[in-house]
């Protein structure tokens, strides 16, 4: 394929990445591996952007949730697609993180939306998923070393697990070793201070901001 | 009262009588020991799995509540099931969506029985609630009757979860829905107007039963989210609105009660469009979510349109401020939404598990005592 054409398909994919459109998400993504895109190229050059334009957009109130979940998937998709082939560039890679909601908490919108702009931005994402207890935390941790874990909780009621999964880290000696980033939506920076994590983020476009600075990547 | 926006000596509570207005057990078991009322644990639509209590009269009365409520039953069919069944499993409701038990004692409604589902087809095939079976709506009309007779408080009448946009998540899950409003929304359409049909058999069977004996109706949509809304202004007016404006005609005309209108979040940009719809009384005024914090325009621009009743925070100030930090959060929500009599004291949403019985308490001896 020629150099303008294999660019016409990486435009299109982030077209399709921002128009939330799965099917051409993976037409595209395909397309362009077939032609010999590098992943890297597809992710780098496509991908992300897209997405990083679905944050702005959305931060913007230029669209909203429906939206944003539709180009997540879309982004997932086409991840599906490309995510095997990068298991040899480690270039990819800006860092591991760890994702879960806390016991007693199922909810998971926003935290699966932190885990797609997370992955898009270039980190390794481990999501233990929603009613996580703070062993499972260490457990996740101890394997997978990560540079830092995101602990979500949606209720007041379940809040103080925010304080019990920190506390069991810190416990296990893993504390010092982890940036820790909470959110969901009774959580503020206030709160965040208070127990001792180490960042807050309101949304999953900040999550990114949030846990890139902490880490020290750009 | 309030809801006549006359300025009342105090600004009426509005506490019990709904799941959005309600107190959760364990707060509740908490207020009656630190009042010593003897009175048997109930629950708001005799459903443990949710969680709110029925507060005993003793205890209503200590909170100044000036409301009473009139709920609707599950058929008696699915409550006898659901009190018969295996203990800690699913609990499912005649729509056929349900809740799981994540730790003991707490529910988390999870159970989504048009998940997978992107067609019309599937929407016929779905075996929809029988709304016209008695035992929903038995006990309805004695209850209004007593409390009208009584005179005494306002009626407050809540059927369980006449919200079609909440409905459509509990039908399919809320990420699934709110992905088919872009995906599939001829479906996402039909599909809400689909259950709005439904719910207008058991809200004509309702209202029917009230009769005259009703002061407020209590309906809603949840429709933000802490930083905006869940939904584009453009998607609401298009899809949403016209189906709550068609809820709305549909009972005004069957009663002259006001209609309560509850909606989570940060609903600031829809409210000129609440206003529309003829929605008299707004609820729950999130403050802690975006825009909703800023009560003084919230009341120039909609205070002589609307009354609010809500706004006494439940994420911070209730469960993790002292009594004495409630009292004057109280005392500044009253003065600038009580300004003008169209304020009606009340949590944001249910009193939780987490708030201690002396907040309580103290939110509503603010209202009570008054400026000092």
């Amino acid at each position: 394929m020629e150099a303008t054409a294999l660019e016409d398909v990486l435009d299109s994919l982030y077209d399709a990445v921002v128009a939330g459109d799965s099917e051409a998400a993976v037409a595209h993504t395909t397309a362009a591996l077939e032609a010999g895109a590098a992943p890297l190229s597809v992710l780098f050059d496509s991908m992300i952007p897209a997405l990083e334009e679905v944050g702005s957009l959305f931060e913007s109130n230029q669209i909203f949730l429906p939206e944003m979940l539709v180009a997540a998937r879309a982004m997932q998709a086409g991840m599906e697609l490309v995510r095997p082939r990068l298991a040899d560039e480690s270039a990819a890679r800006i860092g591991t993180f760890v994702m879960g909601t806390v016991a007693g908490d199922i909810h998971d919108i926003g935290k699966n939306l932190c885990n797609v702009m997370l992955e898009g931005a270039g980190f390794e994402v481990f999501d233990l998923g929603v009613n996580v207890p703070a062993a499972e935390f260490v457990a996740a941790i101890t394997e997978h070393r990560p540079d830092a874990v995101g602990i979500s909780a949606f209720l007041t009621t379940t809040m103080p697990e925010l304080v019990t999964t920190i506390d069991a880290i810190t416990a296990a000696g893993l504390r010092d070793d982890i940036v820790i980033v909470v959110g969901g939506a009774p959580v503020d920076q206030a709160y965040a201070d208070r127990i001792g994590a180490d960042g807050y983020a309101p949304n999953a476009v900040s999550t990114v901001r949030t846990v890139k600075a902490l880490i020290g990547v750009s | 009262m309030a809801i006549g926006h006359e300025a009342p000596d105090r600004p009426p509570i509005v506490l019990g009588v709904s799941n959005a207005t309600g107190i959760k057990m364990s707060t509740y078991r908490a207020l009656k020991e630190l009042l010593g009322v003897d009175a048997p644990d109930e629950y708001l639509y005799d459903w443990p799995e949710l969680g709110t209590a029925a507060i005993d009269e003793a205890t209503m009365r200590r909170l100044h509540s000036d409301v009473r409520g009139v709920l609707d039953l599950e058929p008696v069919a699915v409550r006898e099931r659901n009190r018969t069944r295996e203990p800690h499993s699913d609990y499912v409701d005649s729509w056929g969506s349900g809740a799981r038990e994540i730790r003991p004692g707490e529910w988390f409604p999870m159970l989504h029985p048009l998940a997978e589902a992107t067609t019309i087809d599937e929407i016929d095939a779905h075996e929809w609630p029988d709304m016209n079976d008695p035992s929903r709506v038995a006990h309805v009309a004695a209850q209004a009757e007593r409390l009208a007779d009584d005179d005494e408080y306002a009626i407050i009448a809540t059927p369980w979860l006449l919200f079609p946009l909440e409905r459509a998540f509990a039908m399919q899950g809320m990420d699934t829905f709110l992905m088919n409003l872009v995906l599939y929304p001829e479906f996402a359409e039909a599909l809400l107007w689909k259950i709005q049909a439904v719910c207008k058999q058991l809200m004509g069977h309702f209202l029917e039963a009230l009769g005259p004996n009703v002061d407020i109706i209590k309906i809603g949509d949840d429709l933000g989210t802490q930083e905006s809304l869940l939904m584009s202004p453009d998607m609401y007016r298009q899809v949403l609105k016209p189906i709550h404006a068609d809820w709305i005609e549909f009972i005004k005309a069957r009663t002259a009660a006001k209609l309560l209108f509850h909606t989570d979040g940060d609903v600031f940009p829809l409210i000129d469009d609440f206003v529309d719809m003829g929605i008299d009384i707004l609820n729950p005024i999130q403050t802690s979510a975006g825009e909703m914090s800023n009560l003084e325009a919230l009341r120039d621009r909609y205070g002589a349109k609307m009354v609010f009743c809500g706004a006494i925070d439940t994420q911070r100030i209730l469960p993790h401020g002292t009594p004495t930090e409630i009292r004057a959060e109280v005392r500044r929500v009253v003065d600038i939404l009580g300004r003008d009599g169209g304020y009606m004291v009340s949590s944001v949403h249910t009193v939780m598990n987490d708030v201690p019985a002396e907040n309580v308490l103290a939110m509503v001896d603010a209202v009570v005592e008054g400026p000092r």
